[in-house]
């Protein structure tokens, strides 16, 4: 007899839903986790008055009671809806090219093409045609990837089967001539972390047409309260959960998993193993090497570690509207380039890219009354920071985010003079909290040779699993899916087992 | 997903077929980076530091300064103001505390920590009672919030300090003298008599070789013939001395009761919330005259607290549950032991505890029942998951 059906190693969103959805179904599961509170990325932590959001910007997939995404039915069958309040974001986002533009888009198919046509008149048609092509190519994904249409073929769904794989940029050069313009809708790459010449139409034409769909969303308490309602739920189910306990291996035996052995030494028998510590470090830090097929590793190597973030997480003595922050989703860019400001974030210099998410716009109860607080973002690789001797890499991490308040304040000026609490974290504070190499968020780099057409999601190893951001696409929707298809499959392959057995 | 067969008539499926081929001969071998995270991470946060006392210096009647020294790696770096939880074991109980660093960032060669007597005090009159050079302790990595953040601190900085509150400010001074940065510092330092006075002579040397440090020294009950500043750090005496207030940031740091008057007096004086600084102060040392203790509950109260899988304990209400906690054997993970980092949040499963203002919980752990022991007191039986 195995001490537990599954053990699950993490507790980020993956690792939570997998263990939820499985111990509602009855197994027995044992959730690790390395740190002392549920969430992951999905978390967030107090200085001063102050809570603040580590990651969530804005929640795509959960559509509204009437036209409901896929991640409400996901929460739902996991028995956590009810027990969360969400609140509706309407705007897509705002972004500011300080100098040359400033643009609010709704999430609303409608008014945002009226919003881009009025700061772009001479493109008018163009945008028409694009966002019809955004609308067909997306039908015809649902049709084919999700209602799975046995008759699907290159005849019934052309463009499926035309863009899927094309890059990003090459659309927005088929339609449009004004490099701003293209800047303007292509601004979401960054919720995947590749420049629109090296991201998939088909990754973000799913991005764009779900955020209007389904609209933006953020939660009340932030994602602490999603992760802490996910881990109160599964204790209920009967869960077992130990903090502070990281997962120092997974053990194989001819194949298969046999169990698991914690930092502190405690070994665990299991047939079952879902891993949310992401791909790279449970095939190269969990696994002894002898248990991994060569043509696992030569797979892997074909992949490049995700991005990272620096954050920049301010409290402020005032409420948004007194500083002249009306929206919550800020996006400022110094550079059309996309691609040069992707260069940029494998630096230590000026990121040209900034995301500014102030909740309280949205949700007045964010921060307490008469505060408010803004979360300012930008995509960063591990690989600079690295190299920063320790006993610099204080002055380094301030001179690098000084830089990140200069430009926000270029667009909001009355900041400077409401901050109450500011703290940094930079891609070596991702490395430590996660544990994930490059302090990955999104896990690996998502090229077109990532995706699901050329990656074998199903691990060689029996009786492993990999749930979260690292074997699909980064993000909380992906990886809250993630851990619940992982449970089917675990189910289905235990009711297989349990009838061979009798 | 479309089935494999038809993923050829994706448009340009099998260049990219080809490109993971090229990719598969000279890709990143992966297995290289192993232990890779763990060690960078350890350069800058180590979950443990083994540190050997190479040096006691005697600073007062009731102060010494220990000079630590890793045992084991290069120590960390840290921010000046930060502190380490002391790891020790005291009449077979082991349990830690918090101790400011007081020697500059600079230089990691080694960390002093200043400590000072309490009276009753179980580790800090272990700590000047017992330890010899040589001996060897476990800490945490530096951490804490009480530090200069070039983001919105600015240049202009007041430290208001009393009695081994002085510690992280040492830190910060001897940082600033010592590297020659351009910050200027006022420093109130109150204290009840000359003989208390921490580091008296070093400070008044580095403020009169630098000409940004300024030191005033204030004691509560002086000698006779005393004629420096007397009283405590009130409003006039902060106005009289700083001059003007509206550029300044202000940093405090002392003992519990220092809080309340040095922080109505900053009101007094108009100073805004974001222009203060607090370090974190532990459990007061009078639990019952914090506002919101329950009147029918008396500090000697004890009570059970149950525990999965584990025998129950008694906990006596007027003391933070960590400590009894400890007293019974049972180790919780432990920084700041002031309800700050969240490192001891533990999950209430039933019962009522105390927990004073100013302890950080995290809106869905107040929802969800999970307190901080460090900072919370038994008022009923209680149960809790360790
Ligand atoms: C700054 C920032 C902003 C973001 N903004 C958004 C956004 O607006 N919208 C969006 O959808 N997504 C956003 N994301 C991305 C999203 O948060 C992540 O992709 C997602 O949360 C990843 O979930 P996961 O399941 O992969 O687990 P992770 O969050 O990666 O968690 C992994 C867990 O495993 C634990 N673990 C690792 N190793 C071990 C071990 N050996 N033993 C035990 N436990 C272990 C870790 O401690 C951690 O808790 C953002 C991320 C960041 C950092
Ligand atoms: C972030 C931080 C940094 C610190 N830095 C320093 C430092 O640099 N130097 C230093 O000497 N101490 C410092 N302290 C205090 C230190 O951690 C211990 O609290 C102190 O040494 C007393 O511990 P004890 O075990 O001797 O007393 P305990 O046995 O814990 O307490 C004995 C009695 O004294 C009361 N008491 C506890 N602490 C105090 C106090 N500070 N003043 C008055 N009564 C008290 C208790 O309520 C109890 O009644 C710091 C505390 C924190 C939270
Ligand atoms: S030890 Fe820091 S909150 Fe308890």
């Amino acid at each position: 007899m195995s001490d537990y059906d599954v053990v699950v190693i993490g507790a980020g969103n993956g690792g939570l839903t997998s263990a939820l959805s499985l111990a509602k179904n009855g197994l027995s599961v044992l959730m690790l986790e390395r740190h002392n509170i549920p969430g992951g990325c999905a978390t967030s932590f107090i200085r001063g008055r102050f809570e603040f959001e580590v990651a969530l910007h804005q929640l795509s997939g959960l559509g509204t009671e009437e036209f409901p995404g896929p991640l409400r039915n996901t929460l739902g069958e996991l028995g956590v809806m009810d027990k969360l309040e969400f609140v509706r974001m309407d705007n897509l986002y705002r972004l500011t090219m300080p100098g040359s533009l400033d643009i609010c888009l709704k999430a609303d198919r409608a008014e945002a093409i009226a919003a881009l046509k009025e700061q772009f008149p001479e493109e008018s048609s163009n945008i028409d045609r694009f966002f019809d092509l955004l609308y067909e190519y997306c039908t015809q994904w649902i049709h084919v990837t999700m209602l799975r249409d046995p008759k699907a073929s290159k005849d019934k769904y052309p463009l499926y089967f035309k863009y899927a794989l094309k890059s990003t940029q090459e659309v927005f050069d088929e339609f449009f001539q004004n490099p701003q313009l293209k800047t303007v809708i292509g601004v979401y790459w960054s919720y995947q972390g590749l420049p629109p010449s090296k991201v998939t139409f088909g990754d973000f034409a799913i991005i764009l047409w779900a955020y209007i769909e389904f609209k933006p969303w953020h939660l009340k308490g932030g994602s602490q309260a999603l992760s802490s309602t996910l881990l109160n739920t599964y204790l209920e189910a009967g869960g077992d959960v130990r903090f502070n306990c990281g997962a120092k291996k997974i053990m194989v035996s001819n194949g298969r998993v046999t169990g698991v052995i914690t930092e502190e030494g405690d070994e665990i028998s299991t047939d079952r193993v879902v891993s949310n510590a992401g791909t790279a470090t449970t095939y190269v830090e969990l696994i002894e090497p002898e248990h991994i097929p060569n043509q696992l590793l030569r797979e892997l190597g074909t992949m490049t570690l995700g991005t990272s973030f620096v954050s920049i997480f301010m409290g402020f003595d005032q409420e948004p509207h007194q500083m002249g922050i009306d929206q919550t989703t800020n996006f400022i860019t110094t550079s059309p380039d996309a691609d040069h400001v992707w260069d940029r974030s494998k630096t230590l210099s000026t990121p040209e890219w900034l995301l500014f998410s102030c909740y309280d716009v949205d949700d007045p109860d964010f921060s307490p009354k008469g505060a408010s607080q803004g979360s300012l973002v930008t995509i960063s690789y591990a690989k600079p920071w690295l190299s920063v001797p320790p006993h610099q890499y204080h002055e380094i991490k301030y001179a690098y985010a000084q830089k990140m308040v200069d430009t926000l304040a270029g667009v909001f000026p009355a900041i400077k003079d409401h901050i109450e609490e500011i703290e940094v974290g930079t891609p070596l504070t991702h490395m430590r909290y996660l544990g994930h190499p490059g302090g990955s968020a999104y896990g690996f780099d998502r090229y077109a040779k990532d995706t699901e057409f050329f990656i074998e999601s199903r691990s060689p190893i029996k009786g492993l699993y990999i749930a979260g951001a690292w074997p699909g696409m980064g993000g909380f929707q992906p990886s809250i899916q993630s851990g619940v298809t992982i449970a089917k499959s675990i189910q289905k392959s235990m009711e297989t087992q349990g009838g061979e057995r009798s | 997903m479309i089935s494999r067969n038809l993923h050829n008539d994706l448009e340009g499926y099998a260049e990219i077929k080809e490109e993971i081929a090229v990719l598969k001969k000279y890709g990143t071998d992966f297995t290289l980076q192993k232990g890779e995270v763990a060690r960078i991470i350890n350069l800058h946060h180590p979950k443990k530091l083994s540190l050997r006392i190479s040096q006691i210096i005697h600073e007062t009647e009731s102060t010494k300064t220990f000079r630590l020294v890793s045992s084991t790696r290069p120590l960390p770096p840290f921010q000046a103001g930060q502190y380490i939880n002391l790891f020790v074991e005291v009449d077979g109980v082991r349990t830690s505390r918090p101790y400011s660093i007081s020697s500059p960032p600079s230089q990691t060669a080694y960390y002093d920590i200043t400590v000072r007597r309490v009276a009753e005090g179980f580790v800090s009159t272990y700590l000047l009672d017992e330890v010899k050079v040589g001996d060897i302790f476990q800490s945490t990595s530096p951490s804490g919030q009480f530090y200069h953040n070039p983001l919105f601190h600015g240049e202009n900085l007041v430290f208001l300090a009393g009695g081994s509150g002085i510690t992280p400010f040492m830190s910060m001074i001897r940082e600033i003298t010592d590297r020659g940065l351009n910050r200027q510092v006022q420093l109130i330092y109150g204290n009840r008599i000359n003989d208390d006075i921490i580091f008296n002579k070093e400070m008044e040397e580095r403020s009169a070789c630098c000409d940004n440090v300024t030191v005033h020294s204030v004691l509560s009950e002086p000698a006779d013939g005393y004629n420096g500043l007397s009283g405590f750090i009130t409003a006039e005496l902060i106005k009289e001395r700083v001059g003007n207030l509206d550029d300044k940031m202000f940093y405090v740091c002392g003992p519990a009761a220092m809080y309340t008057f040095v922080l109505g007096e900053l009101k007094k004086l108009g100073i805004p919330k974001r222009k203060i600084r607090m370090e974190v102060f532990g459990p007061p040392p009078d639990i019952k005259s914090q506002p919101g203790w329950p009147e029918d509950v008396s500090i000697n109260d004890r009570f059970d607290v149950k525990m999965k899988g584990k025998t129950t304990i008694k906990a006596k209400a007027g003391e933070p549950l960590m400590n009894s906690l400890e007293r019974a054997g049972i180790v919780v993970t432990a920084s700041c032991r002031s309800g700050e980092c969240s490192l001891c949040r533990t999950k209430l499963v039933s019962g009522k505890v105390f927990q004073p203002r100013g302890v950080k919980l995290r809106k869905s752990d107040r929802a969800f029942g999970y307190i901080h022991p460090c900072m919370a007191y038994p008022l009923e039986n209680l149960e809790i998951i360790i």
